[in-house]
């Protein structure tokens, strides 16, 4: 294959980066290549999530969405929120239509079929999409390195049928595959697939990054590299979805800040020069799970010893990122010191009804 | 790199080579592979040619047939010509992908080389795997031999890509039958290609100069127009396919009736009707029952969808007996045997002269057709004629007297 020499913009990083940054930024672009009127959910944070992605990325972008919320919420057949090309994909397609959109336009330029600046590419699968179905195709997208970044907009369960759980739901969670019962209290037990490591372990020559939408002009930045990167690109985004995770609306990003305190959310990068982690992100203070947990219905039913382990599993995640654990999250990790969830006794009476 | 300019020129290639020198003559832009027996050597020969040189494209080996099917949709969408293929049950692999492909108007190619679907593990082709697609939307029909798949793979090029058409294709052949067997193939012209062929261009791709969505979601009220067109994309294909066919034998010298070929069915009272590589051994056969003084011909389908049910009806009406010969698997269907059967029935229910319709379970797993089968299925023809009403239905070659 010969070399491909395209045209590609560089896009520049935006400064004050993270912490306090909850104010106006004079630097953030105007164009809204994902405008308001579609039909997700107030608060949604996979909507949120796609207007700073998009914003990001500026208008010389085409957009891909597999079936998922923001797929069926968003589009709708003669309205169309997405002010720059965008397609559906199947929900197993994720990596390989995206693949498909990058290697047209790789032989379409290299043969003089289409003249301008690579377009960026960028792909908005679920984390049902790009932690099950659709993970085998993301896969093959960042293995062969496809010009594209690949985003999986973590919602943690399958949202749009109605709230099932999928490989990224947490332990404890409920949902309506994994509600809690009398011989499961903790409702799901198994742990969430550690989805981007396994890519950045997998496909080391991408650059991949975690993110989350308390931390806008962060994955604002983490989007841009990733386009920036000749190749494939990888992000997971934590997006809170009000319907599955049952809290009130307004609080869609104190969640995506707690859960990054409360060390449930591991923030980094994967540098592909350098082959090492970044873990140098740091929020602003640490916190006990429990403090992310009682904002949540969907963790209403935990008994102080699920909340443990819950706690044990974040200290661990702290501690991979070489972070040093305070007395109180290690006091917090044992159920002696913990209470129960205020409506777990009331799920066990609704499990004995059923 | 440019793609290599060529003289027209005869070479000794097999089906699946034939296929892979057609997407190289229409200069695709993205192939997308995964390995299964026989297509595979068709994808074995574009890679060597990519490697080679000879061919500029980008040549993406998938991670499954799903992914194959989805790279060349997203590749298609964006404006690039694509090729890809599959056999047996990779074909079913990706099938999710089908109605989307269409439903969007994709012009992807597909060469298939059929294989008999699991259980069991089988390398024979039955026309199962293709078959089970037929009502997704994509033109489809079957060659019989290295020469036709080449130019079937050129005309469907140029028919699906047609901006009144904009449809998917999937271009059909036997498994072995054509696939792996040597035949002579004329190779045109670079520029009697150019001609006939002009480049892909779709009128709303994703191009961020243009913003456009592809696939919205729809509200069921939104639904009928939708469909309405999708049907009528496939109706509107019918002169489009026609004139391809007439053109296509200015340029190239060889004519084909995109729909029907007949053999020996001037006088004929009863006739065979299938599909794709045994229509030569049924020549022969025929050749041979002649001589015996019976009265047997072949009427070849060569396009399935969309389906000439005028021709069929007006064909077959001509005949006393018409013997579906079916290579491919219905479960449970109409005649507890193929899907070609009730395609038959369906076009001759309107016909005033009803001829008696057999169908003839043979070539299953992949088995070759051969000469006494032809000759048993014609005697049954002929019985049934004499007697003026069919034995049965449906009848598995081999297992009778
Ligand atoms: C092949 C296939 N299986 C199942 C579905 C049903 N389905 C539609 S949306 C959806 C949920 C997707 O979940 P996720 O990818 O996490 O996106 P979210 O809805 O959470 O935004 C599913 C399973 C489908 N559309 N296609
Ligand atoms: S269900 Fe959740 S992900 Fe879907 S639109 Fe509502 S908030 Fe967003
Ligand atoms: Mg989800």
């Amino acid at each position: 294959m010969p070399a491909i020499e395209v045209q590609r913009q560089m896009l520049p990083m935006f400064g004050s980066p993270n912490q306090g940054a909850r104010f106006y930024n004079p630097e953030l672009p105007q164009t809204e290549p994902f405008v308001p009127g579609h039909r997700t959910c107030a608060g949604c944070g996979p909507s949120i999530q796609y207007r700073m992605t998009s914003k990001a990325a500026g208008d010389n972008t085409i957009l891909v969405g597999p079936t998922g919320c923001m797929y069926v919420a968003n589009s709708s057949y003669l309205c169309t929120p997405y002010n720059v090309p965008w397609a559906h994909t199947q929900i197993g397609s994720a990596g390989s239509f995206t693949a498909g959109v990058a290697a047209a336009y790789e032989a379409m330029i290299r043969k003089g079929k289409w003249k301008g600046p690579f377009p960026n590419i960028i792909c908005e699968a679920g984390d049902g999409s790009a932690s099950d179905i659709g993970l085998a195709s993301i896969s093959g997208a960042l293995y062969r390195n496809h010009d594209c970044l690949i985003i999986c907009y973590d919602n943690e369960q399958y949202a749009n049928t109605g709230i099932q759980a999928s490989s990224r739901t947490p332990y404890g969670g409920m949902t309506t595959f994994s509600p809690p019962g009398k011989m499961v209290p903790e409702a799901k037990t198994l742990f969430p697939k550690d989805l981007a490591r396994m890519m950045a372990a997998g496909h080391p020559h991408c650059y991949v990054a975690t993110a989350s939408v308390g931390y806008p002009i962060d994955l604002m930045n983490k989007v841009r590299k990733g386009l920036n990167h000749k190749g494939a690109a990888y992000m997971m985004i934590y997006t809170p979805c009000q319907k599955g995770f049952v809290y009130e609306t307004p609080r869609s990003i104190d969640l995506g800040r707690l859960v990054v305190e409360c060390g449930l959310y591991p923030m980094w990068e994967w540098d592909p020069a350098k082959r090492e982690f970044d873990y140098s992100f740091r929020p602003g203070s640490m916190r006990p799970v429990s403090e992310y947990l009682k904002l949540q219905g969907r963790f209403g039913h935990l008994h102080a010893e699920h909340i443990a382990t819950l706690q044990k599993f974040a200290n661990a995640q702290w501690k991979m990122m070489g972070v040093e654990l305070p007395d109180a999250l290690l006091w917090a990790a044992d159920a002696k010191n913990l209470s129960d969830m205020a409506a777990a006794d009331e799920a066990v009476a609704v499990a004995l009804t059923v | 790199m440019a793609t290599e300019t060529v003289k027209k020129k005869k070479v000794r290639i097999n089906g699946c080579v034939a296929s892979a020198q057609a997407a190289k003559y229409a200069d695709v832009d993205v192939i997308t592979a995964y390995p299964i027996r026989p297509y595979t050597a068709t994808m074995i020969a574009l890679a060597q040619m990519v490697a080679n040189g000879e061919l500029d494209a980008d040549y993406i080996v998938a991670d499954s047939e799903h992914s194959q099917l989805s790279i060349a949709h997203g590749a298609s969408s964006s404006g690039a010509r694509v090729f890809t293929g599959s056999s047996g049950v990779g074909v079913q692999f990706a099938y999710e992908l089908y109605s989307p492909i269409s439903g969007t108007r994709m012009p992807v190619q597909m060469m298939i080389a059929d294989r008999t679907l699991d259980p069991p593990g089988d390398f024979g082709s039955e026309h199962t795997d293709a078959l089970s697609t037929r009502d997704m939307g994509w033109l489809m029909g079957w060659s019989c031999d290295a020469q036709e798949a080449f130019d079937n793979h050129l005309l469907g090029f140029r028919i699906g890509e047609d901006p009144r058409v904009l449809l998917p294709q999937m271009v059909c052949q036997d498994g072995f039958f054509v696939s792996h067997i040597t035949t002579d193939v004329e190779l045109p012209d670079t520029g009697q290609v150019k001609e006939f062929l002009p480049p892909y261009k779709h009128p709303y791709p994703l191009d961020p100069r243009r913003p456009v969505s592809h696939g919205p979601q729809i509200m069921p009220e939104q639904g009928p127009p939708l469909q309405l067109e999708r049907a009528r994309a496939m109706e509107g294909a019918v002169p489009v396919i026609e004139q391809a066919h007439e053109e296509f034998a200015k340029i190239f010298g060889r004519k084909y009736d995109p729909w029907i070929e007949e053999y020996m069915t001037s006088d004929a009272e009863v006739v065979f009707f299938l599909q794709g590589a045994h229509g030569v051994t049924a020549r022969y056969a025929i050749q041979h029952m002649r001589q015996r003084g019976a009265k047997v011909g072949l009427v070849r389908l060569k396009t399935i969808r969309p389906y000439p049910t005028d021709r069929v009806n007006e064909v077959l009406s001509k005949f006393a007996v018409v013997g579906v010969v079916e290579t491919n698997l219905a479960l449970g269907s109409v005649s507890s045997g193929g899907v070609l059967y009730a395609e038959v029935c369906g076009a001759l229910y309107e016909s005033a002269k009803r001829p008696l319709v057999l169908s003839f379970m043979a070539g299953m797993g992949g088995e070759a057709i051969v000469l006494k089968e032809f000759y048993w299925m014609t005697q049954k023809m002929l019985d049934a004629k004499k007697r003026g009403k069919i034995e049965k239905r449906t009848h598995w070659v081999g297992f009778e007297e």
